[in-house]
Parts: C-alpha cells; structure tokens; sequence
C-alpha cells in the first residue's frame, strides 16, 4: 500500500464497541478521520449484541474486557450464534495486554486480526485495507468458527492426517523440461528499451 | 471428530472498499492523525490520574486489592496505547505482564508492584522519553519481571 493509494471506506458502517470511554472517542476519532461516515459507538459488547441484531454493519472493531462479555465472548457468540451473513462480518480485536489465560482465546475465538497497542492510525489502516483483500476461507468446525488462521494454506506435510482439499502442495515436481543455460536467464533479467 | 467446512466469502467491506472513490492513503492517515493528537492532553491526564491511584493501591498494599492493579495498569495501556509513550507504555505492559503471572501462580510481591509504579512516575515526569534513564529503569523492570518467571 503506498502513499498515493485511495483507499475507499466511505459506505461502509463501522461499529466501536470499546468499555473505556476515552478509548472509545479516540478510536472513533480515528475512523472519522479514515472517511467513514457511519459509526456506532458501543461502551460494551452486550450493548453491541443488541445492536448487531437490528444494524447491518461491515467492520466491528472491539476493545473490551466487561467480566459480563469480553471481547473474546462476543468475537465466539458472532462466529458461533448468529446466521449467515452477520456471523461472517470481520471482526478485529484491540488489545492492550492480553493475560495469560486470553492468549489462547484471542487465537480460537474467530476474530480476523488481533491488533496489540501502541496503536497507529496506519497499522490499523493497512489491517482494514488488507482485510478487504482478504482472500482465507471461512472454516466451520465442531472447535473453531472464524477465518482460516493459516495465512499460507500449505496444511501438514503429504501422507499426514489432517490436509484439506485446499491445501497447497508442499511437494516439487520433477523438472518436465531441461534447466535454462545461463544465457537464457540473463536475457529474462537484462533491461530492454521498450518503445511505448 | 467432524469435518471442517469452509466457505469462500466475499465481505460487504470487501465490495464497499473497491468502489472508486475515497481518499489516498496519505490524505487519511493525516487526517487521522490530526483528530487523534486532539485527545493526547487529556489522555496525558488520565495517565497521570491512573499513577496516582496505583500509587495509593501499591502504598496500601491491602489484601484483596492485588486484581485492581492489573485493572488500572491494563486501562493505562487501553488509553496510553494511542500514541508514543514509549518508556511508559513499556512499563505499564511490565506491570500487567508480571501482575498477572503474580496472580496466576499464587506468588504476590506488593514491592515488584511498587517498584513499576515508581519507575512509571518517573518515566512520566521526564516526559516519556527515551533515554539514559529510561533504559536503567526499563533494565531494572525487566529483571524484576523475569524473577516472576521463574
């Protein structure tokens, strides 16, 4: 993503769900300033719940720790609980520290990217941005409901239990046709004057 | 075990972003940026409020008390974490890192809390730069937190 990119996100709804209320007001200080014209602003995730059944959204972004619903809670209920489309919105976790016991949660609880502060407006710019280019399944399984984790789908290694269909081959053929001889590689790499 | 299933999904943000339109990539982050550092005064504000009440927690060390330090060290972080605070955010995160491994093994130590907050107060004071200074203390947090670790 460079400089001179546009970057669009002027249609899309967005819901904050953050139980500071500080927190809350800077981050929707940033999404005024990413161009986006439709916020919800939510001090917890049960709020949010509410909301999310009678709203359509496009982005949630989540920074909570109610004991009631935290933002692992509410990311698994979205995944787990509710239909098709809602359950598929992408959902990016804000995190400050993430104690020991959550760690493991942040990883099975189906957010599409968990971002750890200090924060920046650019980071959390390229994560949307490269969110909409997102290009993972979506795996529905008895353990976990989100977007594949796996960002290269190479899977176990051939012969081992557990690949998927999709899965790239990690195997390298035989060469079908004879190697290049150097001359060859360097014309493929040499400048040429091209007449536009 | 069952199967997993898995489903190639297009977002309504992945078709409202590639609408032509919208701003560069330069242009919005400026923009962010400008309605963001509008808030640092206050949240400068609420870091130093949140010193305080960890210095009054630490000073009195009551029993019972010890989840609240992870609390006002982790809110430090939530509102910290929006902009450069460099030495101190560093030594908020010790803080929640070794309250938390406190908690979870039973092995509760109010001077490892007082020394953070100490070294946040300091930190604070000299402006949240990094410095000579700020990399003894942060040296010094470090080893108090990996004595947690053991």
């Amino acid at each position: 993503m460079s400089a001179t990119d546009r970057v669009n996100l002027e249609q899309s709804t967005v819901l904050l769900i953050d139980d500071n209320p500080q927190a809350l007001d800077m981050l929707s200080s940033v999404f005024h300033g990413f161009g986006v014209k439709e916020q919800i602003k939510c001090a917890s995730a049960v709020e949010a719940v509410r909301i999310i059944q009678n709203r359509a959204v496009d982005l949630i972004v989540i920074d909570c720790a109610d004991p009631e619903m935290d933002s692992y809670a509410f990311a698994r209920w979205l995944r787990r609980e509710t239909p098709a489309p809602l359950r598929f919105i992408p959902v990016i976790l804000l995190t400050g520290h993430a104690s020991q016991s959550k760690v493991r949660e942040g990883r099975d609880c189906g957010v599409s990217f968990v971002i750890t502060k200090p924060l920046t407006p650019a980071v959390l710019l390229k994560r949307i941005v490269w969110l909409a280019g997102d290009e993972r399944e979506f795996v529905e399984s008895e353990n976990y409901v989100g977007p594949d984790r796996r960002v290269r789908n190479f899977g176990p290694p051939l012969g081992i239990p557990g690949r998927r269909q999709g899965d790239l081959s990690t195997h390298v053929g035989a060469a079908v046709e004879a190697n290049m001889d150097q001359s060859d590689i360097d014309m493929l790499l040499k400048p040429q004057r091209v007449a536009l | 075990m069952t199967e997993a299933r898995t489903l190639k999904i297009k977002t309504t943000l992945a078709r409202q972003m590639a609408q032509p339109g919208g701003r560069t990539v330069a242009d919005i982050e400026r923009r962010a940026n400008e309605r963001l550092d509008r808030h640092r005064d206050d949240v400068m504000i609420t870091v130093a409020g949140t010193i305080t009440e960890l210095e009054l927690v630490a000073a009195a060390a009551a029993p019972g008390s010890e989840p609240q330090v992870y609390q006002l060290a982790s809110s430090l972080l939530d509102t910290a974490g929006f902009f450069d605070t460099g030495p101190l955010y560093d030594a908020g995160y010790s803080l929640c890192d070794v309250a938390d491994r406190m908690q979870t093994n039973n092995a509760w130590s109010w001077p490892s809390v007082g020394v953070h907050v100490q070294a946040m107060r300091l930190i604070l004071t000299a402006g949240c730069k990094t410095d000579a200074t700020s990399d003894a203390l942060l040296a010094g947090l470090r080893s108090v937190a990996a004595k947690t670790r053991t």
